[in-house]
C-alpha cells in the first residue's frame, strides 16, 4: 500500500502535468496573435502555410500605430478611463462604507436595490439614454463617463462593504472623539485601511472602461472615440481588405496596458478578490 | 431591526441617517440618472411607434410586443441566446471548478498557474474576439496551420462556418478564470480537518469531493450560475466579430451575423442602430429584461433547494 506522502507526490506531479498542458493550450491563441502580427499578408495566404514567419515584419507594429491615428485614440481611452474609474471607485467606496457603518431601517432594502441592478441588461439603460441624448443633440459628451462612474459597480460596493465591516468600530470612534468630521474620519482612518479593496476596485474599473465598446460606439464622434471601437472595427487597406497582421499588432498594443497592470498588481489583486469578495 | 425602528427619532439615529445618505449620495445620483430615468423612458418608448426621427410619435400600447412574438426571426434570437447561455454557463462553471480543484492543494508553481489561467479574463472581449477569429480562420488561422503542418488534419477546417456557436463557445473555456477564482476562494473556506477525518474513515477522493466539498461550496456554485446566466444572456459583440461571413474593413458592426448566433442583444443593436426601429428594439430589450428577471427570481426561489446552509437563519 502506498504511503500518504508518495500518493501526495504522485497527485501533485499529475496535477502539475495537467496544468502545464492546459496553460500551453491556453497560450496558443496568444502565440497565434504574435505570429500573425509578424507575417506579411501574402505569407498568411501561402500554401502550404508555415507556422512561423520567414523574417519577422516589425513594420506591422509601426503600421498599427500610423494607419489609424493610434496615439489619439490611446489618449481618448486614457481620458475616459480616468473620467470613469475615479468616480466609480470613490462612489462604490462611499456606498460600501455607508452600508457597512450607518445601518438605518431602509439600508437593507436599498442594498437589495444595488444588488438587483445586476439583473438589468446594460442595453436596457444605455439605448434609451442614447435616444434621450440624441434627441437633445448632446451625445458627444465625455462627461457622461463621469456620471456613469457615479452609478458605481455593484460587485465593488459589495466588496467595500465587506472590507469596511472587518475594521473595528473603535478605530473611528477614537478619531471622532478627537473631533474629526465625517469625511476626515473616512479619508484619514478608514480609507487607508482598505487599500487591497482599492486595488481590486481600480483594476475592475480600469478593465471595464478600457474594454467598453457599446458606450463609445453609440455616444462618441470619431474625434473622441476609444481604442476599443477602433480596434474592433479592424484595420483595413484602401480596398477595405482586412489586414490581419497589422490588426493583431494593434490588438496587442490595445491589450498591453491591461496586461501590464495585471501582472504588476496580480498578487494583491487575487489576494483581495479571495479575501473580500467571498466571505459574505 | 425592530428595536432600531423604535429609537429612530433619537439624535444618534438621525446623525446616522444623515451620514448614510451623505455617503450614498454619489451612487444615488448616478443610479437615478444612468438607470432609473432611462429605464422608465425606454419602457414608455417601447409602447410607442418611435423611429430615429421623432415625427408623429404616438402611443401604440403593446403593439410592438405583439409584433415581436409574431416574428419568428426575433423569437429565434431568444432561443439562441438561451442555448448559448446554458452552454456557456456549464462550460464556465465546470472548467472553472476543475481548474480550482487542480490548484486547491499544494503544488509547485501554484501561483504561476493561477495567474496564467486567470490572465485571459483580463483581455477585453473585443480583443478576445479578434484573437479567436484569426486563430480559427480556415486558410490563415494559426490552429489550422499548426494542425496541418503536424499532419493531424489533411487540410484546413472552416471552424466558424461549420459551427458559429461552437467558435463563440470556445471563448467560454478561455475566460473560465473568473469562476476559477470564485471557486478557489470557496474551497479555501472548507476546513482541512474535514478531509482528514473523511480520509481516515476511508473516503476516497471522489467521495470527499461529492460529500464534503460540493455541499460546502454549493452557495458559491449557485452564485456563479446566477451571475453567469445574467451576463451570458447579454452577449452582444461576439457574434459580430466571430461572424462566419467574410467581413470587410469597417463593416464589422453593420454586417449582421447568421441567425444561428444572432443573440438578442446583437439583434436589438442591429434593429436600433441599423434599421432605426427604436420602439421595436426597446421592446425586444424589455422582453429580455423580463426573461432575466423571471429566471433569476425563480432560480433564487426554487433553484436554491440543493444549496447547503449551516443554519436556517442564513436563508
Amino acid at each position: 500500500m502506498m504511503t500518504i506522502q508518495t500518493r501526495d507526490r504522485w497527485s501533485a506531479t499529475l496535477r502539475f502535468i495537467a496544468l502545464v498542458i492546459i496553460v500551453v493550450i491556453f497560450f496558443l491563441p496568444l502565440v497565434s496573435m504574435l505570429v500573425t502580427s509578424l507575417k506579411r499578408m501574402d505569407e498568411l495566404y501561402r500554401v502550404p502555410a508555415r507556422v512561423f514567419p520567414e523574417t519577422p515584419v516589425w513594420d506591422n507594429y509601426v503600421l498599427a500605430w500610423t494607419l489609424v491615428n493610434f496615439g489619439k485614440y490611446l489618449v481618448n481611452s486614457i481620458i475616459l478611463t480616468i473620467l470613469y474609474a475615479v468616480p466609480a471607485v470613490m462612489s462604490s467606496a462611499f456606498a460600501g462604507y455607508a452600508f457597512s457603518r450607518f445601518q438605518v431601517r431602509e439600508s437593507r432594502a436599498i442594498f437589495l436595490v444595488v444588488l438587483s441592478t445586476l439583473m438589468i441588461p446594460v442595453m436596457v439603460t444605455i439605448m434609451p439614454l442614447y435616444m434621450i441624448m440624441a434627441k437633445f443633440q448632446v451625445t458627444d459628451q465625455r462627461g457622461l463617463w463621469f456620471v456613469w462612474g457615479l452609478a458605481g459597480i455593484p460587485f465593488i460596493i459589495f466588496l467595500f462593504r465587506q472590507f469596511f465591516s472587518t475594521i473595528p468600530a473603535s478605530f473611528e470612534e477614537s478619531a471622532r472623539i478627537d473631533g474629526a468630521g465625517r469625511f476626515r474620519v473616512f479619508f484619514s482612518v478608514m480609507f487607508p485601511l482598505v487599500q487591497t479593496g482599492l486595488i481590486v476596485a481600480a483594476i475592475f474599473a480600469f478593465q471595464w472602461s478600457w474594454s467598453e465598446f457599446l458606450m463609445p460606439v453609440l455616444f462618441l464622434s470619431d474625434e473622441k472615440i476609444t481604442l476599443a471601437v477602433k480596434v474592433a472595427m479592424s484595420y483595413a487597406d484602401q480596398k477595405e481588405n482586412i489586414l490581419y497582421n497589422v490588426g493583431m499588432a494593434g490588438i496587442l498594443y490595445y491589450t498591453l496596458p491591461l496586461v501590464i497592470v495585471y501582472f504588476a498588481l496580480q498578487k494583491r489583486f487575487v489576494a483581495g478578490l479571495l479575501a473580500g469578495g467571498l466571505k459574505g | 431591526m425592530a428595536a432600531n425602528a423604535r429609537i429612530s427619532a433619537s439624535p444618534l439615529e438621525r446623525h446616522k441617517r444623515t451620514s448614510f445618505y451623505i455617503f450614498l449620495a454619489p451612487w444615488l445620483i448616478g443610479f437615478l440618472l444612468m438607470q432609473v430615468v432611462p429605464i422608465v423612458w425606454g419602457f414608455l418608448i417601447s409602447m410607442s411607434n418611435r423611429s430615429a426621427f421623432p415625427i408623429a410619435v404616438r402611443f401604440v400600447g403593446l403593439k410592438n410586443y405583439i409584433a415581436l412574438f409574431a416574428d419568428a426571426e426575433t423569437l429565434s434570437s431568444y432561443w439562441v441566446s438561451f442555448v448559448y447561455t446554458v452552454l456557456n454557463t456549464l462550460i464556465g462553471v465546470v472548467t472553472g471548478f476543475i481548474f480550482a480543484l487542480l490548484l486547491d492543494r499544494e503544488l509547485p508553481g501554484r501561483g504561476f498557474f493561477r495567474t496564467m489561467l486567470y490572465f485571459p479574463y483580463m483581455i477585453p472581449l473585443v480583443a478576445v474576439g479578434w484573437i479567436f477569429r484569426i486563430f480559427l480562420e480556415r486558410d490563415t488561422g494559426f490552429l489550422n496551420i499548426v494542425l496541418v503542418s503536424l499532419h493531424i488534419i489533411p487540410s484546413g477546417i472552416p471552424y466558424m462556418q461549420n459551427s458559429p456557436m461552437g467558435s463563440i463557445l470556445m471563448l467560454s473555456f478561455w475566460q473560465a478564470g473568473w469562476s476559477m477564482i470564485i471557486f478557489l476562494g470557496a474551497l479555501s473556506t472548507v476546513p482541512r480537518e474535514l478531509y482528514e477525518v473523511a480520509t481516515i474513515d476511508g473516503a476516497g477522493y471522489g467521495k470527499r469531493v461529492r460529500h464534503i466539498m460540493l455541499p460546502l461550496i454549493s452557495p458559491f456554485i449557485f452564485f456563479q450560475l446566477v451571475m453567469s446566466f445574467i451576463y451570458a444572456m447579454q452577449a452582444f459583440i461576439q457574434p459580430y466579430i466571430l461572424n462566419p461571413r467574410p467581413i470587410r474593413g469597417n463593416w464589422v458592426m453593420t454586417n449582421p451575423p447568421p441567425n444561428d448566433t444572432f443573440f438578442v442583444m446583437s439583434r436589438a443593436y442591429y434593429i436600433i442602430t441599423g434599421q432605426h426601429k427604436f420602439a421595436y428594439g426597446l421592446a425586444m430589450l424589455w422582453v429580455l429584461f423580463l426573461v432575466v428577471l423571471i429566471f433569476t427570481i425563480l432560480f433564487v426561489k426554487f433553484g436554491g433547494f440543493w444549496v447547503y446552509t449551516e443554519s436556517e437563519e442564513r436563508r
